[in-house]
C-alpha cells in the first residue's frame, strides 16, 4: 500500500517532472518569444511613431476633427493612439504565438482562432475610429448650418445627427466583428440612420446650397418680407 | 498653366485673329443680355477715346449663358463690317467671346481672361461686371489708364455706398488687409479692377486654379498679390455702384468667399505681411470714400439674437477657435440686453484675428472656422448699426478710420498668436 | 505717239513722275533739262513704265516750283527750248513712252502779261480776267489752302487799288472762268500743246475754277460745266488724249469730276495714300478697307491714279484730326518734317528705310485698283533733305551713280539748283541707280521685275476688286477679278509674322499660283485656306482651275 501510494507518487511527480521538463524548454521559448515579441513591437512602435510625426499626422487628423474627438475622450494624440495600438496588437500576437509553442490543446484552436479574427478587429477599430469622425465632423456642420440659418434648437440637430451616425457606425462595426446579428433594432437603425446621414451629408457637404435655399424659403421667407432694406454685406 | 487646355481651339483661333493687344477689356458674364449693352458702349468709348491709336480687344468670357450674350458683345466689334459704335475710329477694336463653361465660376472666368491677356501680350487689362449699368466710358479710361501710363500694376476701385452697405468690406476686409499690408485699398474685393500684364500673368502662373478652388472667387486674392508683391497699387473712383448677383449672396457664401479667401491668402505671404508695421494711403482718382447717408431700414434686434444664439449654440465650436478670455467676453456680451450691448472694436478685432490664426493652424476644417465667424459678425454690425445710426457721412468715416487703427494696433496680437500655441 | 491706239491706254499704264529740273543736266549749268531728259529715257523704258508725267516747265518766276506760270506757249530757258521739248517728245514716243504735261488752269503767276495788263488799270480789256473785289469779304466761307503762309484768300493790289482773288499763293491770282475769253484761251493753250503731240494733261487745281457767293468755292456745277466743256473738244478734236484731275478730295465730291465718263479721265485718289501708311502704322487693314467702301464706283473708262508719294507733301487734308494727329506723331515726329497739313517726306524715309515695308506699299500700290504713279527716284529708294524750305527736300537731283555730283549734273556743285542728299544712309554714294542696277537683289531690280509684272496683268488695271474680311485685321486681303480671270492679293501689314484664314469657298476647286515664283499652292477647298505670312509680306496668286 505504502509502496503503491510511494510508487504513484514517485510516478506522479516523475510526470510532473518530465511533463515540466517537457514543458521547460516550451516555457522558455515561449518567454523568449514574448520578450522578443515585446522588443518586436517596440521597434515598431517608434518607428511608426516617428513615421507619423515626419507626416504631420496630428495635423491631418486636427483637420479632420479627429483631435478633438480624441480630447474630448480623455485620450492622447492620434499619433501616440495608432502607435500603441499597433504595439499591442503586435506583442499579442506575439505572446499568442508564444502560447501555441506551449503545445496545450484546447489553447492551441483559440489562439489560431484569434489570428482569424485579428483583421476584423482591426478594420472595426478603424471603422469605429473614422465613424467617429465624420460623425463630430457632420455633427458641427450640422451645428453651424443651422446656427447660421437661424434653426431653431441647432444643438439637439446636431446631437441627432451624431447619434444617428455613431449608431450607423456601430452597427458597422458589430457586422464587422460577426458580434451581433441583424436584430430588428439594427436593421432599423441601419436604415433610418442611412436616411438620416444622406440628409446630414445633403444639408452638410452635397446640396449645401438647395438645402441651404430649402432651409431659407422655409424659415427666412417671413423675414424676407421685412428685410428688404438689408444692406448688402459687400 | 496646368496641361490640359483651358482654352479650346475655336478661342485660339479668335486669339490669332486678334493677334497682340495693348488693352484687353475682360467681361465675365452669364446671361446678362439685357444689362450688358450699357457696359459695352462704356467700354467701347473709353477705349476709343482715351486709347484710338492702341490695339485693344473686348474679351468676353461666358458661364453658360442661354439668353445670347455673347452675340450681344460679338457684335461690339468695330470694324469696317461692324459699325456699331457711333463715331470715327482709328483702328480695329476686336470683340471676341469663349465659354468656359456651363456653369458661372469667378475663377474660370478670371483665369480664361487671364490667359488670354498673357497669349495677347495685353500691357493694361481690366474686368468690367457687366451687370454695371452705370459703368461710364470715363470710368473705364480711369481704370486703365493708371496702368498703360502711368504704370502702376493694379487698379481697385472705389464706388459710391450707402453707409451701411458693405459692412464686412468696411469692418473687417478693408481694416485687415490695411493692417496686415500696408496699403489702404478700400476696396480689396471688387468685381471692377485692372491690372498690368506683369501681374495678370504672375497671378495666373502661381495661383491655385485646380477643380478643388474652382467656386472660390480670385478676385481679393489677386489683390492680396498685387499688395504682397510690392506692386504699384492705385484706385479710381467708378461712381455708384449698381446692385450685383453677387452681392444679393447669402452671407455664408459671401463670407466664404472674402473672409476665407483673406485668410488663406495669409499663409504663403506671412514673410511680407508680417514686417509691416503701419499703412499707407493708396493714390487715388477721385474722392477716398462716398458715403450717402439716406435712411434705411434694417431689422437690427434680428441680428442681435443671431449672435447671442450663435454664441451659445457654438460654444463647442468658439472652444477650439477662440481663447477662453475672448470667449467668455463674447458669452458675457451675448447675455447683454439690447440697449447694452455693444460689441466694441477691440473685442471684434482680437476675436477676428483669433480666427485667423485658427485658421492658419487649421484647428478644424478651415470651412466650419469661417461659418462660425459668421454669427459675431452680425453681432459687429448690429453694433456697427447703431453706433452710426444717426451718424453723418464724415462721422462713418471716422468711426471706420478708428477701427483700422485698432486693427494696426493689435497687429502684434496675430502675430503671437500665429506662431505661438494656444 | 506710240503705236498702240487703245483709246483706254491709261488704265493700264504705270506712270512716272519726273520734274525736268531734277532728272539730268546735259549743259552743265546745274539745272535738269529736256536734252539731259531725253538722254534718260533709255532708262525708264528699261524701268518698265510706260507713260511720263512732266512736272511744269514754262517760263516762270518760279516761287511756286513751276506752279506759277507766266507763259503758258513756252519752255523755261533754264530746261532748253521749244524745240528740245519736242525732241525730247518724239524721243519718248519712239520708245512707246507717252508724255503728260501740267497745266495750271485755275491761276496764273502774277508775272504773267495777262495780269500785268489786268493790273494796270481797273478798265482794261484783260480786267475781268482775273477776280476782283474793292473789298476782302467776298468768298468768305472759301477756306485757306496754305495756312502756314496766306492769312486770306485775297491780295491787295497796290496799283488798281482792289483785292484779287487767289486760292493758293498770293503770288497766284486765280484766272476768272466766268469770262468766256479766258475759256476760250486756256483751250488755245491746251491746243498749242496737243498739235505738239502731247498725250495728255493732268490739270492742276481743278475745283477752285469758279467762285460763288455762300459756298465753299470748291466742286461747283459751274466749274464742272467748264470741264465738260474742255473735255467735248478734247475727244472731238484729239482722241486718245487724256485729262488727269488734280482735286484733293474726298471720294464722293471726287466723284462728279469724271462724269458721266464725260469729264476726266483720270483723277487722284488723294485719301487713300495717307491711309495706306497708317494702315500699316496701326498694323490694321480699317483705315484701307474703309476708305474703298467709301469710293464710289467710276464709268468704265475712267481710272484712279493711285500714289505714294509726289512732289507735295503726303497730304493729311482728307483725313480726321485724330487721324492726322496720328501720322504725325507716327511719320513725323520731327515738327521741321511737317508742312501745311502734311508731311513734306520721301517714300523710304517714312518707311524707315525698311526695304519690306518699301516692297508692301509699292506691292499693294500696284495691286490695287488704278493706275500707279511713281515718283521719281522712290524707285531706289532716295532720301529727302527736310532743311530744304517748303517741299523742296523731295525735289532734289537724280542719284544716278557714286561720282561727281550723283551723275546729275557736271556742275560745280555749288551751282546745283538744290544740294543733293549726302547723308551717309540716302546719299548719292548710297543710293544711286548704278550701283543698283549691278545687283539683281536692289530695290531697282526688284521694282523693274514688280513693274513687269504689274504691266503683264492688265487685270490689275481694269478689274474689279473685292475684299476679303479674314478675321485677322493685320491682314488685308482681295480679290482682283475680271471675266473668268481672278487674281487673290494679300497683304500683311504687321511687322510680326501672321497666321491668317481665308474664306475662299466662292473658289473652290481653283489651283492658287503665286505670281512671282511661278509656285503652286494647294487647292481651295471647303476649310478657310490657311496661309502664313511673314512680317510685311505680301502674295499675289493666280487663281486657275485646272
Amino acid at each position: 500500500m505504502r509502496d503503491i501510494i510511494v510508487g504513484e507518487l514517485t510516478q506522479a511527480a516523475q510526470e510532473i517532472f518530465r511533463d515540466f521538463a517537457h514543458l521547460l524548454p516550451r516555457l522558455i521559448v515561449m518567454l523568449v518569444i514574448v520578450f522578443v515579441g515585446w522588443l518586436i513591437a517596440y521597434i515598431i512602435r517608434a518607428i511608426l511613431r516617428s513615421i507619423l510625426q515626419f507626416a504631420k499626422f496630428d495635423r491631418l487628423s486636427e483637420r479632420a476633427g479627429a483631435s478633438q474627438l480624441l480630447t474630448h475622450a480623455a485620450l492622447p494624440t492620434p499619433t501616440e493612439l495608432v502607435s500603441r495600438f499597433v504595439f499591442w496588437i503586435a506583442w499579442i500576437g506575439f505572446i499568442m504565438l508564444g502560447i501555441s509553442v506551449l503545445g496545450i490543446g484546447g489553447l492551441q484552436e483559440h489562439v489560431e482562432r484569434f489570428f482569424f479574427f485579428l483583421p476584423r478587429l482591426f478594420v472595426a477599430l478603424l471603422i469605429l475610429f473614422f465613424g467617429l469622425l465624420v460623425a463630430s465632423f457632420f455633427a458641427r456642420a450640422v451645428l453651424l448650418a443651422s446656427v447660421n440659418a437661424n434653426f431653431p434648437s441647432p444643438r439637439l440637430l446636431s446631437i441627432s445627427a451624431r447619434t444617428i451616425i455613431i449608431i450607423f457606425v456601430l452597427s458597422m462595426v458589430s457586422e464587422e466583428l460577426g458580434v451581433a446579428d441583424q436584430t430588428v433594432l439594427l436593421a432599423f437603425g441601419i436604415a433610418f440612420g442611412a436616411v438620416m446621414l444622406g440628409l446630414s451629408i445633403a444639408f452638410g457637404i452635397g446640396g449645401k446650397d438647395l438645402a441651404q435655399q430649402f432651409l431659407e424659403n422655409r424659415f427666412l421667407r417671413e423675414r424676407r418680407m421685412e428685410k428688404e432694406d438689408e444692406p448688402s454685406p459687400l | 498653366m496646368a496641361d490640359e487646355s483651358i482654352l479650346s481651339d475655336d478661342f485660339i483661333r479668335q486669339l490669332i485673329d486678334v493677334g497682340e493687344v495693348d488693352i484687353l477689356v475682360g467681361v465675365p458674364t452669364h446671361n446678362d443680355a439685357k444689362t450688358v449693352e450699357p457696359a459695352i458702349r462704356a467700354i467701347q468709348e473709353g477705349i476709343v477715346k482715351t486709347f484710338p491709336r492702341e490695339r485693344a480687344v473686348i474679351l468676353n468670357a461666358d458661364g453658360g449663358s442661354n439668353d445670347g450674350t455673347p452675340d450681344v458683345i460679338m457684335g461690339a466689334s468695330i470694324d469696317e463690317l461692324h459699325r456699331s459704335f457711333n463715331g470715327y475710329t482709328l483702328r480695329t477694336l476686336h470683340a471676341i467671346s469663349t465659354r468656359y463653361g456651363n456653369n458661372p465660376s469667378s475663377a474660370a472666368a478670371l483665369r480664361t481672361i487671364l490667359a488670354a491677356a498673357e497669349l495677347l501680350r495685353a500691357k493694361a487689362c481690366t474686368v468690367i461686371c457687366p451687370e454695371s449699368a452705370n459703368i461710364e466710358a470715363e470710368g473705364v479710361a480711369n481704370l486703365l489708364r493708371p496702368i498703360y501710363r502711368e504704370h502702376f500694376d493694379f487698379v481697385a476701385p472705389i464706388y459710391r455706398r450707402h453707409k451701411f452697405e458693405g459692412v464686412l468690406l468696411t469692418n473687417l476686409l478693408y481694416p485687415m488687409t490695411r493692417a496686415l499690408f500696408g496699403q489702404r485699398v478700400r476696396e480689396p474685393y471688387a468685381s471692377e479692377f485692372a491690372f498690368s500684364g506683369r501681374l495678370g500673368s504672375q497671378f495666373l502662373n502661381r495661383h491655385q486654379w485646380s477643380e478643388e478652388f474652382k467656386d472660390y472667387d480670385p478676385e481679393l486674392e489677386l489683390t492680396v498679390t498685387a499688395l504682397s508683391d510690392g506692386c504699384r497699387v492705385c484706385q479710381t473712383f467708378l461712381g455708384t455702384r449698381s446692385p450685383t448677383k453677387r452681392q444679393a449672396r447669402d452671407l455664408v457664401d459671401a463670407m466664404r468667399q472674402t473672409v476665407g479667401v483673406l485668410f488663406s491668402a495669409l499663409d504663403g505671404t506671412f514673410a511680407m505681411w508680417s514686417g509691416k508695421t503701419a499703412s499707407q494711403p493708396v493714390p487715388t482718382n477721385g474722392p477716398e470714400f462716398e458715403l450717402s447717408v439716406d435712411p434705411l431700414r434694417v431689422n437690427r434686434k434680428q441680428l442681435k439674437e443671431m449672435f447671442s444664439a450663435g454664441v451659445i449654440e457654438l460654444e463647442s465650436v468658439l472652444k477650439s477657435i477662440l481663447t477662453s478670455g475672448t470667449l467668455s467676453e463674447l458669452q458675457q456680451l451675448a447675455k447683454a440686453a439690447e440697449d447694452e450691448f455693444r460689441f466694441h472694436a477691440e473685442l471684434w478685432v482680437k476675436s477676428v484675428y483669433e480666427f485667423a490664426a485658427s485658421y492658419h493652424k487649421a484647428v478644424m476644417s478651415r470651412d466650419h472656422i469661417v461659418q462660425a465667424l459668421v454669427p459675431l459678425y452680425r453681432g459687429r454690425m448690429f453694433t456697427f448699426l447703431v453706433e452710426n445710426r444717426t451718424a453723418s457721412a464724415a462721422e462713418v468715416g471716422k468711426n471706420i478710420e478708428s477701427l483700422c487703427l485698432e486693427f494696426e494696433r493689435l497687429k502684434p496680437y496675430l502675430l503671437e498668436l500665429w506662431n505661438g500655441r494656444k | 505717239m506710240p503705236e498702240t491706239q487703245d483709246a483706254l491706254w491709261y488704265k493700264n499704264a504705270v506712270f512716272y513722275q519726273v520734274h525736268v529740273r531734277a532728272f539730268y543736266d546735259s549743259n552743265g549749268d546745274g539745272v535738269g533739262d529736256f536734252q539731259g531728259l531725253a538722254q534718260k529715257l533709255d532708262y525708264l523704258r528699261d524701268l518698265g513704265i510706260n507713260a511720263i508725267w512732266l512736272m511744269p516747265f514754262f517760263p516762270s518766276p518760279l516761287r511756286d516750283d513751276g506752279y506759277d506760270i507766266a507763259d503758258y506757249r513756252s519752255v523755261h530757258p533754264l530746261y532748253g527750248t521749244l524745240q528740245d521739248f519736242k525732241d525730247f517728245l518724239a524721243a519718248a514716243h519712239e520708245r512707246q513712252l507717252r508724255v503728260v504735261m501740267e497745266m495750271v488752269l485755275n491761276h496764273t503767276s502774277d508775272q504773267h502779261a495777262w495780269f500785268q495788263e489786268s493790273r494796270s488799270s481797273r478798265d482794261n480789256p484783260r480786267r475781268n480776267w482775273y477776280v476782283w473785289s474793292e473789298t476782302d469779304t467776298p468768298y468768305r466761307s472759301a477756306r485757306i489752302i496754305f495756312i502756314d503762309t496766306e492769312m486770306s484768300n485775297w491780295a491787295w493790289d497796290p496799283i488798281s487799288k482792289e483785292h484779287y482773288w487767289h486760292r493758293f499763293f498770293s503770288h497766284q491770282p486765280d484766272l476768272n472762268y466766268d469770262n468766256p475769253a479766258v475759256r476760250e484761251e486756256m483751250w488755245d493753250v491746251m491746243k498749242f500743246w496737243l498739235n505738239m503731240g502731247v498725250d495728255g494733261f493732268r490739270l492742276d487745281a481743278v475745283p477752285y475754277l469758279i467762285e460763288r457767293e455762300g459756298t465753299s468755292c470748291e466742286n461747283l456745277p459751274e466749274t464742272h460745266i467748264v470741264i465738260k466743256e474742255l473735255r467735248a473738244k478734247l475727244d472731238r478734236e484729239y482722241p486718245g488724249r487724256m485729262l488727269l484731275a488734280e482735286a484733293n478730295q474726298w471720294p464722293a465730291d471726287l466723284r462728279p469730276y469724271f462724269g458721266t465718263g464725260d469729264e476726266f479721265h483720270m483723277a487722284f485718289h488723294f485719301p487713300l495714300m495717307p491711309r495706306m501708311f497708317m494702315g500699316l502704322k496701326l498694323e490694321d487693314r480699317k483705315p484701307i478697307t474703309e476708305i474703298l467702301a467709301q469710293t464710289p464706283e467710276i464709268p468704265a473708262s475712267c481710272q484712279w491714279a493711285l500714289f505714294l508719294r509726289n512732289h507735295d507733301e503726303l497730304t493729311l487734308e482728307m483725313v480726321t484730326d485724330m487721324e492726322r494727329d496720328y501720322m504725325y506723331d507716327s511719320y513725323a515726329r520731327d515738327k521741321t518734317m511737317r508742312l501745311n497739313l502734311g508731311i513734306r517726306r520721301r517714300l523710304a524715309p517714312l518707311l524707315e528705310h525698311d526695304r519690306r515695308r518699301i516692297e508692301l506699299m509699292n506691292g499693294m500700290l500696284m495691286s490695287l485698283p488704278g493706275t500707279p504713279i511713281i515718283y521719281y527716284g522712290d524707285e531706289i529708294g532716295m532720301g529727302d533733305n527736310v532743311n530744304l524750305g517748303d517741299r523742296n527736300g523731295v525735289r532734289t537731283p537724280m542719284q544716278w551713280n557714286g561720282s561727281w555730283n550723283g551723275g546729275f549734273s557736271n556742275a560745280d556743285p555749288e551751282s546745283l539748283y538744290f544740294p543733293l542728299i549726302q547723308n551717309p544712309v540716302y546719299g548719292y554714294q548710297a543710293v544711286n541707280v548704278l550701283s543698283q542696277k549691278r545687283s539683281e537683289h536692289s530695290l531697282l531690280s526688284w521694282m523693274q521685275h514688280m513693274i513687269r509684272l504689274r504691266r503683264s496683268t492688265p487685270l490689275f488695271g481694269s478689274g474689279s476688286i473685292e475684299f476679303l474680311y479674314p478675321k485677322n485685321h493685320r491682314v488685308l486681303a482681295y480679290v482682283r477679278q475680271q471675266g473668268d480671270q481672278a487674281i487673290l492679293v494679300v497683304n500683311n501689314l504687321s511687322s510680326s509674322a501672321q497666321a491668317v484664314e481665308l474664306d475662299l469657298r466662292r473658289y473652290k476647286g481653283k489651283i492658287l499660283i503665286e505670281m512671282f515664283g511661278g509656285n503652286l499652292f494647294p487647292r481651295i477647298g471647303d476649310l478657310p485656306y490657311l496661309l502664313t505670312m511673314g512680317p510685311y509680306q505680301f502674295y499675289w496668286f493666280k487663281l486657275r482651275r485646272i
